[in-house]
């Protein structure tokens, strides 16, 4: 039997004070995996690129932008109004790859 | 918050326990017995605004903005901010009043135990709202006004603005309201400093806080509007000597400035100049406990849409959205390098914050305001006024803070 967490879809608010949302990711070494730091308001992607180097540029190898829009946040932890519990299956049927 | 009546001439206020820690030594009832450890939360409620400031860092608009934190939302977001210990939360807007659910959440704060206050242009507060801001269980209120009437009105975007927001506080004070002034001090306005304070102090109003303009939201546009640092170190010696002589008159006004911690060395340098050595030690001495420019520790912001921010003035870049983590969680999450940088800042600072000997207590002023003009998180604040020989590491120059 596997433990699973009950975890919620976060609804799909705007995101966008006065520009778009962009989030941030950045690797510190060439081996480290990427890790979200928040999010930047900017017009564009690379507008957005650039406000995050100068947050992050003496820090991060490498800097991802993303769209907020196109995130979509499951946690286990919401108070948003509108989320939505995500059923996920009993945790012992079958696997299709045992590990 | 500087609170230039304390340092100056030894006001006790109810925010000494917070700032200082220096409860035990104050006549008045505390906010706080001990010096805080979790961070003031200001909240923009809103986007929405009756007006359109000039200056206004919410990039407010008379539009309602989509994907506002619901009244059930913000209960839930004041529970997180209870259970993690925050002591006060600040409504703010956009204009916080144009939400109808603004006395079930200021309400709902008290009850959690969080001091509710706000901040308003104040030109919605009518007898009726007052008294029902009051019943809620407000303990606060912080109306904006910007210059004398004139001036008032063109930087607020509305003719009469200046009347109203009077009315409001006059609605306020009458409903046994503590009330106060926030002004943001701008090179257009700086001269109505005094004429504002006596005008309002006419209509019994005791507590007046100055903003230093910080550079997010419309304010980046404006940052050519700002004081020249020599202005500025005017403005903030007129709001001294403003102070020191209504005191001298027998009336107790509470004088605070906000934005700029380069005020906490200034006010050591004018207390030595004018006041005496012993007076500077003291200053210093409560000054050190404050801990000086408070971004990214003893100030947090969540915007309207549940972003959570460094300051209220830092709109550009959350830390993240309470809608899918905990305020506590983001708040306390040091793997964030730009949180955890700003918290060790006084090993980045470079340039004349560098080797400044009021590094302890300002921290090297406002780190937006060097991002927006430098380009550089660690850079100096451009709008530090304090002299070469007044900051340098040796001992103190005889003659300045003129
Ligand atoms: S030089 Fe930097 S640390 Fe010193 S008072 Fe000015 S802003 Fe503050």
């Amino acid at each position: 039997m596997v433990e699973k967490p009950d975890r919620y879809r976060v609804g799909e608010h705007p995101r966008e004070a006065v520009e778009h949302e962009w989030e941030i990711f950045v690797r510190e070494e060439e081996r480290d995996p990427l890790r979200h730091v928040g999010s930047v308001s900017a017009p564009s992607a690379d507008v957005a690129y650039e406000q995050a180097t100068k947050l992050f540029a003496w820090y991060a190898n490498d800097l991802w932008v993303c769209p907020a829009r196109a995130v979509h946040r499951y946690t286990t932890d919401t108070l948003d109004d509108d989320a939505e519990l995500v059923e996920l299956g009993s945790g012992d049927e079958k696997r299709t790859h045992e590990p | 918050m500087i609170s230039v009546s304390k340092l100056l001439c030894d006001l006790d206020a109810e925010g000494d326990g917070l700032r200082y820690d220096a409860a035990d030594g104050s006549s008045k009832p505390q906010i706080s017995r001990v010096k805080q450890r979790r961070p003031v939360v200001v909240w923009n409620l809103t986007k929405r605004c009756n007006l359109h400031c000039s200056h206004c860092y919410a990039a407010a608009d008379t539009e309602v903005a989509p994907g506002e934190l619901s009244t059930a939302e913000g209960k839930r977001l004041l529970d997180d901010l209870s259970d993690y210990g925050v002591p006060v939360v600040l409504f703010s807007g956009g204009e916080p009043l144009v939400r109808d659910d603004l006395f079930e959440l200021i309400r709902y704060a008290d009850d959690r135990g969080i001091r509710p206050v706000l901040s308003t242009n104040g030109t919605l507060i009518t007898d009726e709202s007052a008294e029902r801001l009051r019943d809620a269980g407000l303990r606060y209120a912080g109306i904006s006004v910007d210059g004398l009437p004139e001036r008032n009105d063109e930087f607020r975007g509305k003719s009469g603005a200046f009347d109203a927001a009077v009315r409001g506080i006059r609605a306020c004070l009458d409903a046994g309201l503590k009330t106060g002034l926030r002004y943001t001090i701008t090179e257009r306005n700086a001269s109505d400093l005094r004429g504002v304070v006596e005008l309002l102090r006419n209509e019994g109003v005791d507590r007046f806080c100055f903003y230093h303009l910080d550079y997010g939201g419309r304010g980046a546009d404006i940052t050519d509007l700002d004081l020249s640092p020599e202005a500025k170190r005017a403005a903030v010696k007129e709001l001294c000597d403003l102070t020191r002589t209504y005191h001298r008159r027998g009336e107790e006004i509470e004088t605070l400035l906000v934005g700029n911690y380069a005020d906490a060395a200034y006010l050591i340098e004018y207390a030595r100049r004018y006041i005496g050595s012993d007076a500077a030690d003291r200053v210093h001495s409560y000054l050190r406990r404050n801990g000086g420019d408070p971004t990214g520790e003893r100030v947090a912001d969540v915007d309207y849409q549940g972003n959570v921010h460094l300051t209220q003035f830092w709109q550009g870049y959350s830390l993240g959205n309470v809608r899918d983590r905990p305020f506590s969680a983001i708040w306390d999450a040091e793997s964030n390098p730009v949180l955890r940088r700003l918290r060790e800042r006084t090993d980045h600072l470079t340039g004349r914050c560098a080797d400044c000997r009021y590094q302890d207590i300002c921290r090297g002023g406002s780190r937006l305001r060097a991002l927006t003009v430098h380009d550089d998180l660690f850079a100096p604040d451009p709008q530090c006024y304090l002299r070469d020989e007044e900051i340098a590491p040796s001992s103190p120059p005889e003659t300045s803070a003129d």
